[in-house]
């Protein structure tokens, strides 16, 4: 379909219209729809975001009335909603497009009674969003294609969410590709990645791209090595089943922190359009470099925190990596040999996420550190992404007083004190670009399959060993072997 | 918090350092102070009742807006002497679940008429280095007396945008002129009624985004405005719709009701597409295959300037309609 330009749009002043539709959500009453999707929806209808006429229509084998899952989803958004704005009144206006349908999503007669709830509400456009088991997403995607849900009346669109993981390794991200594209086109097919919706992620585009100082240094001539870091302070909380199927690498450093290393290290598109902005990711992803079997030893390490097994749901002789740290290099003329080192793990000792760019050091080292003699430190741009999400910019200075000794100093930015509006949830923003069709901040086939072709090296070692586990105790920053892995290049982790 | 000082800007940004090393000790034990400052407000309020409005909107923007507010009064006897008084404050907040307290500065200068004129130079030192610099000018007093004594004009190429308020002017040519003017020699302006009419324009561009009528297919376009003489709202509306539908034929009405913008009929060949001002505070809209209500968004002077100072770039919309 030809976009046509509408002549009344003002960018700077209000948003384009989110269109008339129907989100069916299959795993309804599920963890995710109670805990992100529904709040976020609902908090899209507290901000006018949603149109006059939506509907929203849940699905799962527990057997409701609309009136039963109303209410439960009114106990989650009330419980979940990140700000608390719960308003009595507009609950119950949003409530009254939120309708249920139990059914077995291997049962064919499931999809006929969902065609049947669609036309009731008389929604042309419809958006399906896969919060199930991945384990049924193709069986899903077949259901909606042998019932034609999938197709759409003229000027109408069908489009599908996918939560990851897109498969599990390679091959098997292939093969779902595949069984999406038999039903849905891929520019209809909407690969959700929460961390690309974060605000300050995005933002790592808008601090390259958008100001002239960084981009000049952006390059392996004065970048010394990246870090990014992904730690929670808490295990799989309940989670244990699927965790120990997915692990860190698969569960985190795949998808999330392979797109935040490809937002940090690709190439500025031409023009901000989504397809130009993820060729330059998709090309950045396909530019790093592979890891040889021989390597994965020295450039790839698992951990697990001590009591992991004893975890409910638990294999208690589980292999599962709770920790997961690589060294990833990007074979492309601005980062040849520039470190990205990434490592993401549970039970560390507290919550952060943050990118940490250390340029090099001063060629000569004119001045005696503060500090004892020690060399200078080096510069550090840190970019926040939570908690706290702000930029550091660390630099030496002069110490108050005689003579010339330099100290580590800070300076920092803080979106929370400079922008003093709410900034959206992931979930928020990208619902709303799936419905508008802004496919931007989603990850597209050919990105999936790279980052899966980056890691599949480390699988296919990890899966043929078995490891010396648990290897490092809750509260600590990972396993010995990481610091040894990022120490054979003489650097150091970041762990304040 | 506030204190007196004398008039030198080199005295008022000592006394601004020194009442933060102040707050940061009286603050130590309990999360510290934060010193937020995104740009320099100045604002010049039309006489002592009104600055005392300002005062309080310009604690509520803080918060979006973190700046050095300067608010720059009138002397309350309407005298005409020349000399400068001036007290510096702060605004300060807590965010929710934060200990850290968030403050923004404030300067109140209050002046004679003569004094009005010497002022732009006392701003000068007073801008935040390298931030951008708004002046609010508030009143209708501005669109006619820019070129007398005390008037605000020394202080326009200060700004990098000044921002106008014209809806209690008489005569909307004349605003209109005097803002063409302005953007004419190269300021960034902005004007408050133009504000008011984003939430009629958005529901406008909605029925757009939602293809209720094709652009090119719309023949004509009836504004329709209340009020015994048109409005500059009721002409940037109709600008607006001449700007985006070169093709159509624009029509300004006189309504019934109160001043202001009452209604926009849209026709095509086929149809008929009506907003219309209904009652509590709602828009109407019927035709092309629609009728439902649409609440209009708040239009306190809070919530204009929050819009206006979010926009410190080109606003190429505005510009055109301005120019149009």
């Amino acid at each position: 379909m030809t976009e046509i330009r509408n002549p009344f749009a003002d960018p700077l002043r209000f948003e384009r219209r989110v269109p008339e539709c129907a989100i069916v959500i299959f795993g309804a009453a599920g963890d995710l729809a109670k805990r992100k999707l529904l709040p976020a929806l609902y908090r899209l209808a507290y901000d006018r975001r949603l149109p006059a006429s939506f509907a929203i229509i849940g699905n799962s084998r527990t057997p409701m009335t609309d009136d039963d899952y109303r209410e439960r989803m009114r106990e989650a958004v009330k419980q979940f909603s990140e700000d608390g704005a719960f308003d009595e009144e507009l609950w119950k206006r949003f409530a009254a497009n939120l309708h249920y349908v139990a059914g077995d999503v291997k049962d064919a007669q499931l999809y006929l009674a969902l065609k049947e709830k669609v036309n009731e509400t008389q929604q042309k456009n419809v958006l399906f969003y896969l919060s199930t088991q991945p384990s049924y997403y193709t069986v899903i995607v077949d259901g909606i294609g042998h019932s034609h849900l999938a197709a759409a009346p003229e000027g109408a669109w069908r489009r599908l969410i996918v939560e990851k993981p897109f498969g599990h390794d390679l091959g098997s991200a292939k093969e779902l590709n595949a069984r999406i594209h038999a039903v849905f086109r891929e520019e209809d097919t909407y690969r959700i990645d929460h961390y690309l919706g974060k605000e300050t992620v995005q933002n790592i585009l808008a601090l390259r791209f958008g100001n002239g100082i960084f981009e000049p240094l952006w390059n392996r001539r004065y970048v010394n090595h990246v870090q990014i870091t992904a730690a929670e302070s808490i295990g799989v909380e309940g989670r244990g089943g699927y965790y120990q199927e997915a692990g860190a690498l698969r569960d985190m450093i795949q998808n999330h922190l392979l797109q935040v290393m490809a937002t940090v290290a690709m190439e500025p598109s031409a023009v901000f359009e989504p397809d130009a902005v993820r060729d330059e990711r998709a090309k950045l992803l396909r530019s790093i470099k592979i890891m040889r079997p021989e390597e994965v030893d020295s450039y790839a390490v698992a951990g697990q925190y001590k009591g992991f097994r004893q975890e409910p749901g638990v294999n208690p002789d589980a292999q599962t990596d709770t920790y997961a740290a690589g060294t990833f290099f990007v074979d492309n003329w601005r980062w040849a040999g520039v470190p990205f080192f990434i490592r993401t793990g549970k039970k560390l000792p507290r919550r952060v996420t943050d990118i940490a760019i250390q340029f090099n050091q001063a060629p000569l080292a004119l001045f005696a550190a503060g500090d004892g003699g020690q060399q200078p430190r080096p510069n550090l741009l840190i970019l926040r992404i939570q908690p706290e999400e702000g930029i550091s910019l660390l630099f030496l200075s002069k110490e108050p007083g005689s003579g010339m000794r330099l100290r580590p100093v800070s300076m920092d930015f803080n979106y929370g004190t400079s922008f003093g509006e709410r900034s959206p949830s992931a979930y928020e923003t990208l619902l709303v670009d799936a419905m508008v069709g802004d496919p931007t901040l989603y990850t597209r086939q050919d990105m999936v399959e790279a980052s899966w072709t980056v890691i599949q090296p480390i699988l296919e070692n990890w899966n043929n060993r078995r490891f010396d586990f648990p290897n490092y105790d809750p509260g600590t920053w990972g396993p010995g072997e990481a610091d040894a892995m990022i120490a054979k290049l003489g650097r150091q982790w970041r762990n304040s | 918090m506030a204190s007196a000082v004398t008039v030198q800007p080199e005295r008022i940004l000592k006394d601004l350092q020194q009442l933060w090393a102040q707050m940061a000790q009286a603050q130590a034990d309990s999360g510290g102070v934060l010193r937020a400052c995104a740009m320099t407000l100045v604002v010049a309020a039309e006489d002592t009742a009104d600055a005392e409005r300002v005062r309080q909107t310009v604690g509520v923007l803080m918060h979006n807006h973190p700046s050095r507010a300067v608010i720059l009064r009138p002397r309350g006897d309407g005298g005409s002497g020349a000399e400068l008084d001036a007290r510096i404050f702060a605004e300060c907040w807590k965010p929710f679940g934060k200990t850290q307290q968030i403050c923004s500065e404030g300067i109140e200068i209050t002046a004679g008429q003569s004094g009005f004129s010497e002022i732009a130079k006392f701003l000068v030192p007073l801008r935040v280095p390298d931030l951008p610099v708004v002046l609010w000018c508030r009143g209708t007093h501005v669109f006619t007396a820019a070129l007398e004594p005390g008037s605000l004009e020394p202080l326009f190429p200060l700004a990098d945008k000044i921002i106008f308020d014209s809806s209690r002017v008489p005569d909307a040519d004349s605003a209109l002129q005097f803002l063409r003017r302005l953007r004419g020699r190269g300021g960034r302006v902005a004007d408050l009624h133009w504000t008011r009419l984003t939430g009629w324009r958005e529901v406008l561009a909605h029925l757009f985004d939602d293809r209720a009528m094709q652009p090119n297919e719309v023949k004509t376009a009836q504004v329709t405005f209340g009020g015994p003489s048109v409005s500059t709202c009721a002409r940037y509306f109709a600008a607006w719709i001449r700007s985006a539908l070169p093709a159509a034929r624009v029509t300004l009405a006189p309504g019934d009701g109160a001043p202001g913008l009452r209604s926009m009929t849209l026709l095509t060949a086929s149809d008929k597409l009506t907003i219309a001002l209904g009652g509590d505070h709602c828009l109407e809209v019927s035709g092309a295959g629609r009728h439902y209500r649409s609440l209009l968004p708040s239009v306190s002077e809070e919530a204009l300037m929050h819009e206006e100072l979010g926009i410190l770039g080109p606003d190429p919309v505005y510009d055109r309609v301005l120019t149009a």
